[in-house]
């Protein structure tokens, strides 16, 4: 009788030990399978428009092994079971997805590096104090302009049309003369001369011939004048740091392939 | 025995005695009950200030105000995963991230791409569903308390990523229907202490076993932190701001209004429909607030599909309108949404046959409708309002319909799909491709899951076959990629533009970034239209949009109107004219629209009122539009020529761009086909302004109406 019961006993630890094993290997290889980057690349395409370049494959793909990361992570902390005590540390493993875990007020030393590291999130932009004569390109705006610009260097008086948005501009950045006048004719500005009419410049309403008399050089701020901002920034990248580093903690474990042959 | 029977005897005679004097009822006056009242405190009243302490907190030197004022262009209506809808519809994107798009940054679809914008927004104001706002959000979320509940259920973890797929779409088309429907509206029992405190505090809401007032107020305190800390003034606008999601009872007539602030400071929590469904309400709210210094306005939108209801010629509880009505309604809410994802509400085809551009973006279902229901148009388009709003004033009932306009977007995916050649739509995971917007035909295996979802979504036909295939049958074809809010401010700054839309000096874009000013008086023909001063003379000798015009003895007004085109648009076609009104001796309403300026040089012809063609076409093969045809720029002064001095009138502008391909043209040919037939390939792109009403001399001849239940004029 004890046999009996010790060869079923020795049966189950086998099976148990080859189902380990087994399982084992398994966790923590990903296999990407062709059809579904096909399937991802095409809804991409779909939406956008035209196949997507290599930087975007990647991220695709990126967020593709992300996604199986996490979700196997909650697999193996049991979503799919209805246990309490699972459900808590699930729980805080959404935490911070959920972006719960960021102290509330960071230090000085911390706010003062994030500054440094991100500077030209903060720098204050060249502006520029303009003026310029329009011509409508409802109204031969070409000749028009280019007779405006001698006449002008000739000292006489000469017959321009209204600009919808007005005639002078003061310190504008040159994101706001791209909005207001189209991207061509921004790049004017970046080594532009002051003090002199220059033109005729073209933009998306006719020509302009523009006379620039001041440029603000743009400066880096002190960190206490923009101090509120580094903060809510601060924390917006503590936030998306929190997740990122779970997933590199977590990414070295894993085994990731991808067929390095498929072509898209 | 006889202590019992005496002691039973006082109690019932008590509650007799009670009984009579809770309900002493003098018409709508309980003194009693009114007792009562002042032990209550209303919660719905209680100011928070949730600014953050900073100012110009970018830095930025700021630009100085323009008297002339610019144009500001932004939405006014985004949902982030608080609605409750949105939540469900797979969006996980937060106010912060919404600001964060408006300022031009990209943000993820819940499908994975990117979205941004072309240009960034001056202004965004998040108003996500006051209703139950954050509440999916934690049912969802295991770790609250109020997910531990039995109707949380469904909702559990519904976001996990490996969930946020189109084939969930069911599943989450199912849980919206539930949402709205009473299934989780049940209140406590009646011995239970929240009763109590729900009626202490005049808040419905904390009666009910599925809300929690913690978890809604964090949610609200979110999006007014996020609002004020996005606000960089003279850089970029933001407003706090809620979505009131009502609706008549029986007929499921969209009522909805978007309620915005004008500081940093607002209510603790938002107004909604568990307060009251009847909008009279809200606006006694509004006024309430007013009193205590916080203004706000509220915006309807979706007049289209209200089935009638939303410029009804009676109020929500089937009285007549009065004078008094008219005034609160347009104290608090004297902007109206014309434009936006769900189609647009300037004219029905129906309502206006002599207009020819009355058939565009046309959306016919009533909101939210399971199965989709027609709205009927009558009540339902700004234009027809304007003019029952004049015959409402001409029976003396005053004009509720004198409100300006806006565009706005309504996504809820955080991000405005403003751009035909890349439109994302506005529900999340439920129509973010091409296949289930039905703009493209369907693979054969999404024929099956789409029945599935459509079940769900009680829709009778799930699929059509058309000539290229099996498509979508969703509704999200009469959907499309507008609308912009834009306000004519000094500077970018909550008060400035804020003061914009309380002037109404306001027009709206269905996404495109048209500029227009409009100014009516009656010596403008004497301005040099080629004058740099042209604009700050418009102001001194005329008013603008959103004004009142007052007679000038018998004077025939003129009209300046000054258009520019999107620079990354298409050129200008037409500017037009829409005139309304009341003939003053027949009392009916009359509408008529002009032609005032042609584009490439043209004129209107003086019998048609019509500008000719110039030429313009779009090639549907590949979207590209003619070339060197347009204008860059349209500017006219306007008189007109059937005038009459006596009648009530109004006109606003209507700008039009050449034609361009429909998102769905595009999405059919990015995918190699043919656009879907029945839908239109091509839409103009353009703007309205708000009106200027002409005022004529107070007529000698008062109107009585029969019936007798209308409040009459004092003529002594």
């Amino acid at each position: 009788m004890k046999y009996k019961i010790s060869i079923f006993f020795i049966i189950g630890l086998i099976l148990y030990l080859i189902d380990i094993g087994l399982n084992y290997n398994d966790e923590k290889e990903i296999f990407i399978s062709d059809q579904e980057i096909i399937s991802l690349v095409s809804a991409w395409k779909s939406q956008v428009g035209r196949n997507p370049n290599d930087d975007e494959i990647t991220r695709i793909i990126n967020n593709l092994v992300e996604e199986e990361i996490l979700y196997r992570e909650a697999l193996k902390l049991g979503l799919d079971r209805e246990d309490r005590i699972i459900k808590r540390r699930l729980a805080q493993k959404i935490s911070f997805l959920k972006q719960e875990s960021i102290p509330n007020a960071p230090s000085n030393d911390d706010l003062i590096e994030y500054f440094k590291k991100n500077s030209d999130k903060y720098f204050i932009d060249s502006t520029y104090t303009f003026r310029h004569y329009f011509f409508s390109s409802e109204n031969n705006s070409k000749e028009r302009s280019a007779k405006a610009y001698t006449d002008l260097l000739n000292e006489v008086s000469i017959n321009s049309d209204p600009f919808f948005l007005g005639k002078n501009f003061v310190d504008a950045t040159i994101r706001k003369i791209e909005n207001e006048f189209g991207k061509d004719f921004s790049l004017n500005f970046l080594n532009v001369e002051l003090n002199k009419w220059i033109g005729p410049l073209e933009s998306a309403f006719g020509h302009h011939i523009i006379y620039v008399t001041n440029q603000r050089e743009g400066y880096l701020p002190d960190i206490t004048d923009v101090i509120k901002q580094v903060e809510v920034d601060f924390l917006q990248s503590k936030r998306d740091e929190a997740i990122e580093n779970y997933l590199n903690e977590i990414r070295s474990e894993y085994k990731i392939y991808i067929n390095p042959d498929l072509q898209i | 025995m006889k202590y019992l029977r005496n002691a039973l005897l006082t109690v019932i005679g008590l509650y007799l005695i009670t009984l009579g004097l809770v309900y002493v009822d003098v018409y709508d006056s309980r003194p009693i009950i009114s007792l009562f009242k002042n032990i209550q405190s209303d919660s719905a009243l209680e100011i928070v200030d949730f600014s953050t302490d900073k100012k110009d907190i970018s830095g930025k030197p700021r630009p100085k105000p323009n008297k002339d004022r610019n144009p500001y262009y932004g939405d006014l209506h985004v949902h982030t995963k608080y609605s409750f809808d949105a939540y469900v519809f797979g969006v996980t994107a937060s106010p912060d991230d919404a600001y964060r798009y408006a300022k031009g940054e990209g943000v993820k679809h819940p499908l994975g791409y990117e979205m941004k914008l072309r240009e960034p927004l001056d202004f965004y104001a998040v108003t996500d569903h006051g209703f139950y706002m954050g509440m999916i959000q934690a049912y969802a979320d295991t770790t609250t308390d109020i997910s531990q509940n039995e109707f949380a259920e469904p909702f559990h973890n519904l976001n996990r990523l490996d969930n946020l797929t189109v084939e969930s779409a069911g599943e989450r088309s199912n849980i919206f229907s539930s949402v709205l429907g009473a299934t989780i509206i049940q209140p406590y029992p009646d011995w239970h202490p929240k009763l109590l405190k729900a009626y202490l505090t005049r808040n419905t809401q904390s009666a009910l076993e599925s809300f929690d007032y913690d978890i809604h107020k964090s949610a609200w305190a979110d999006v007014a932190r996020s609002a004020n800390e996005h606000n960089d003034p003279g850089h970029f606008t933001t407003f706090i701001g809620y979505e009131f999601t009502t609706s008549t009872d029986i007929e499921g007539g969209n009522l909805h209004r978007n309620v915005i602030f004008n500081s940093s400071k607002a209510s603790i929590r938002p107004w909604t429909r568990i307060d009251s469904t009847n909008p009279e309400d809200l606006w006694t709210w509004q006024d309430r607030l007013r009193e205590k210094g916080i203004d706000t306005i509220a915006m309807p939108h979706n007049s289209n599909g209200s089935n009638g209801q939303m410029f009804e010629m009676e109020t929500f509880t089937g009285n007549a309108f009065t004078d008094e009505y008219a005034k609160k309604r347009m104290r608090n809410e004297p902007l109206v949404e014309i434009t936006q994802v769900k189609g647009t509400s300037d004219t029905h085809p129906l309502l206006s046959p002599d207009d020819e551009w009355a058939d565009f973006e046309i959306m016919d279902v009533r909101v939210g409708s399971r199965p989709p229901t027609y709205s009927k148009p009558s009540g339902s388009y700004v234009r027809e309002a304007y003019l029952n709003g004049l015959t409402l004033e001409f029976t003396r009932q005053g004009n509720p319909y004198k409100f300006g306009l806006i565009g706005s977007s309504d996504t809820h995916v955080v991000a405005a799909s403003l751009d035909e050649s890349n439109f994302w739509s506005k529900v999340g995971l439920l129509d973010g491709d091409p296949e289930n917007r039905g703009s493209v035909p369907l693979k054969e295996e999404n024929v099956e899951r789409l029945d599935e979802y459509m079940r769900a979504f009680n829709q009778p036909i799930s699929t059509v076959n058309l000539e290229q295939g099996e498509y979508a049958n969703t509704g999200f074809t009469q959907w499309g990629a507008s609308g912009l809010a834009a306000a004519w401010a000094e500077e970018n700054t909550r008060e400035s533009i804020f003061n914009a839309f309380r002037r109404k000096e306001t027009f709206a874009t269905t996404g495109t970034r048209i500029a227009v000013r409009f100014f009516g008086g009656y010596d403008l023909s004497s301005i040099d239209l080629d004058s740099e001063s042209l604009v700050s003379e418009a102001y001194q000798k005329g008013v603008t949009m959103g004004s009142d015009l007052l007679h000038d003895e018998k004077k025939n007004p003129e009209f300046l109107v000054w258009a520019q085109r999107d620079k990354n648009g298409a050129p200008l076609q037409r500017i037009q004219i829409i005139k309304g009104w009341i003939d003053n001796n027949s009392g009916r309403p009359k509408e008529k629209v002009f032609d005032v300026a042609c584009s490439d040089g043209l004129q209107p012809d003086p019998v048609t009122n019509r500008c000719p063609d110039n030429g313009a076409r779009v090639n549907i093969e590949d979207c590209s539009i003619s070339v060197n045809v347009g204008s860059s720029e349209l500017k006219t002064v306007w008189k007109d020529p059937e005038f009459v001095p006596a009648d009530k009138t109004f006109y606003y502008v209507r700008v039009l761009e050449n034609p361009t391909c429909r998102w769905s043209t595009w999405d059919a040919i990015k995918a190699g086909y043919k656009p879907r037939e029945g839908l239109h390939e091509t839409i103009q792109e353009r703007a309205w302004s708000s009106p200027i009403w002409y005022i004529p001399k107070q007529s000698d001849v008062d109107v009585i109406p029969l019936g007798g239940t209308i409040r009459l004029r004092n003529t002594n």
